[in-house]
């Protein structure tokens, strides 16, 4: 039973990987806006990005 | 195997019960066994008496130790023994000691006219059906004499699990053998679960028996005894393992799997366009960037199914930090994936010596982005520190990422993992009890039955 069960998600993994690759899945998580207005290209200031005035680290060791 | 027998649940044959009495005390003695039995046990005297004898000469009287030794199957009751009739009508307690600790249990002798004797034995709510062996042992191609090696029984390896000295302490009812309390006999038990096979060596005889686990709710059901039965403590030395799946089995569908997932690994990396399709270096200066500091790429263009896009940018940074913050848009549908890199480096000298962190590259990769034409918007923040700075920005379309592999080996290492040491702590546990410390089981057999 085990066995089955195994052998089912090992399937499940690969086929998983394959369609994930295929896709082009990735591991970083990019956040995706709708409808960015075509002024855009002609004022880039118009836009925000979310990630602006992100508090940055300005320090070393 | 009960072909042709004539259950016990029939009445029972009166007239084959001899009633007697006891030499000693005058109390009623029951034969059950139609003098096959070599002693029987005088319950009120605690008399052994030679049933083979008809003035039931006494053999031995002894006396009980402990308040109170009942047996959990009361002598006389029947049941259905792997499809023949049997009657309990003997029962005896044993121990042994081992580094001062007495590990006692129980047998029972077991009865069928037409199949004669069996035995039960209990441990700590663990239950075996014994029968003696129809043929000796063989080790190495010869008949096993000692208590060494592994030694098969009917095709079948046993390992050795313990030898131990076993003391009858208590005697009730009816014995095939001249049972004596006080008797001590050196047994070795070799385990094949849920089979056990055991010598019992007394002077110079040696008996071979071959058990198999049973649990105790089948011990109830079998003799339809009251309640039920009490819980298993531990785990016993011929006990099933709950894991019944061959382990090594697991591991060779593993490493089916691993070599899969590297084809697969090989094969996408090989066919992966890897399309640079946007570089461009910039430069940055504060004396300049007063104003709006955003700007957009020029338009490229994704060709393909979706795929990945990967986002490299570079800056010769040094213990200064460039913040980028980009938007990936489709020109033709206004959609936008929107992200911000940090690119620092920072390093020094303090007591512990040299010392680094960060990295003047960036890589992310951007998911299943759909074909079509496509523009970088850019927004750098500068650490106020730099006056001037150029990064270079580099967008590759469909590159494998290799993390998804080695979340799925991971995925695919789980159950293995699992089951392996759900197993290793099954055994861990049964051979904790052996002569063969858990350290010692080189030669255990992975091994065990398939459930499929």
């Amino acid at each position: 039973m085990f066995r089955k069960f195994y052998l089912l998600f090992g399937l499940l993994t690969l086929g998983t990987v394959a369609f994930g690759q295929y896709r082009g899945w990735s591991l970083d998580t990019i956040d995706q806006v709708k409808n960015v207005p075509k002024s855009v290209r002609d004022n880039p200031g118009s836009y925000r990005s979310v990630y602006s005035s992100y508090h940055h680290y300005t320090g070393g060791k | 195997m009960s072909a042709g027998t004539p259950p016990l649940s029939a009445p029972p044959p009166k007239p084959q019960v001899r009633a007697l009495n006891c030499p000693k005390c005058g109390a009623g003695i029951t034969l059950r066994t139609f003098g096959q039995a070599e002693t029987v046990v005088c319950e009120s005297c605690r008399c052994i008496l030679d049933a083979k004898d008809p003035n039931l000469a006494i053999l031995q009287q002894f006396e009980i130790k402990t308040s109170h030794v009942q047996p959990l199957i009361p002598l006389g009751t029947r049941g259905k023994l792997r499809g023949t009739d049997y009657e309990v009508i003997g029962f005896e307690r044993r121990h042994s000691t081992l580094e001062g600790i007495t590990y006692p249990w129980h047998e029972y002798v077991l009865f069928n006219p037409y199949k004669g004797f069996r035995y039960l034995s209990e441990y700590n709510g663990h239950w075996n059906d014994i029968s003696i062996c129809k043929e000796l042992p063989m080790v190495g191609g010869g008949m096993l004499s000692g208590t060494s090696a592994s030694p098969n029984y009917l095709g079948e390896v046993y390992a050795h699990f313990q030898t131990s000295d076993a003391n009858t302490d208590f005697v009730l009812g009816e014995f095939p053998w001249q049972v004596r309390v006080g008797e001590r006999a050196v047994v070795t038990d070799y385990v094949h679960p849920p089979r056990v096979l055991s010598s019992e060596k007394m002077d110079k005889e040696v008996t071979w028996s071959v058990g198999e686990y049973m649990y105790g709710r089948e011990i109830w059901d079998t003799f339809k005894l009251p309640g039920s039965a009490p819980e298993a403590e531990g785990v016993y030395e011929n006990q099933p393992s709950p894991v019944t799946t061959n382990v090594k089995g697991i591991w060779a569908i593993f490493i089916l799997f691993a070599i899969l997932l590297a084809g697969l690994m090989m094969g996408f990396d090989f066919t992966a366009r890897k399309e640079q399709v946007f570089e461009q270096t910039y430069h940055w200066e504060r004396a300049t960037a007063l104003g709006e500091s955003s700007f957009v790429t020029d338009v490229f263009e994704l060709k393909g199914g979706p795929s990945t896009v990967q986002v490299k940018s570079w800056a010769p940074v040094s213990n200064e930090w460039l913040y980028l913050n980009y938007a990936l848009i489709n020109q033709d549908t206004g959609r936008a994936w929107d992200f911000g890199r940090e690119i620092s480096y920072y390093s020094g000298y303090d007591s512990d010596g040299s010392w680094s962190e960060g990295s003047r590259n960036d890589t992310v990769v951007i998911p299943s982005v759909p074909s079509g034409h496509y523009y970088l918007r850019i927004e750098p923040e500068v650490d106020p520190a730099v006056r001037a700075i150029s990064y270079s920005v580099q967008l590759t379309r469909d590159v494998p990422v290799f993390g998804i592999y080695g979340i799925a080996v991971v995925a695919l290492l789980l159950p293995p993992l699992l089951i392996s040491f759900r197993w290793y702590t099954f055994e861990r546990s049964r051979w904790s009890e052996s002569d063969h410390p858990p350290m010692q089981i080189s030669g255990l057999n992975v091994n065990s039955e398939d459930d499929d």
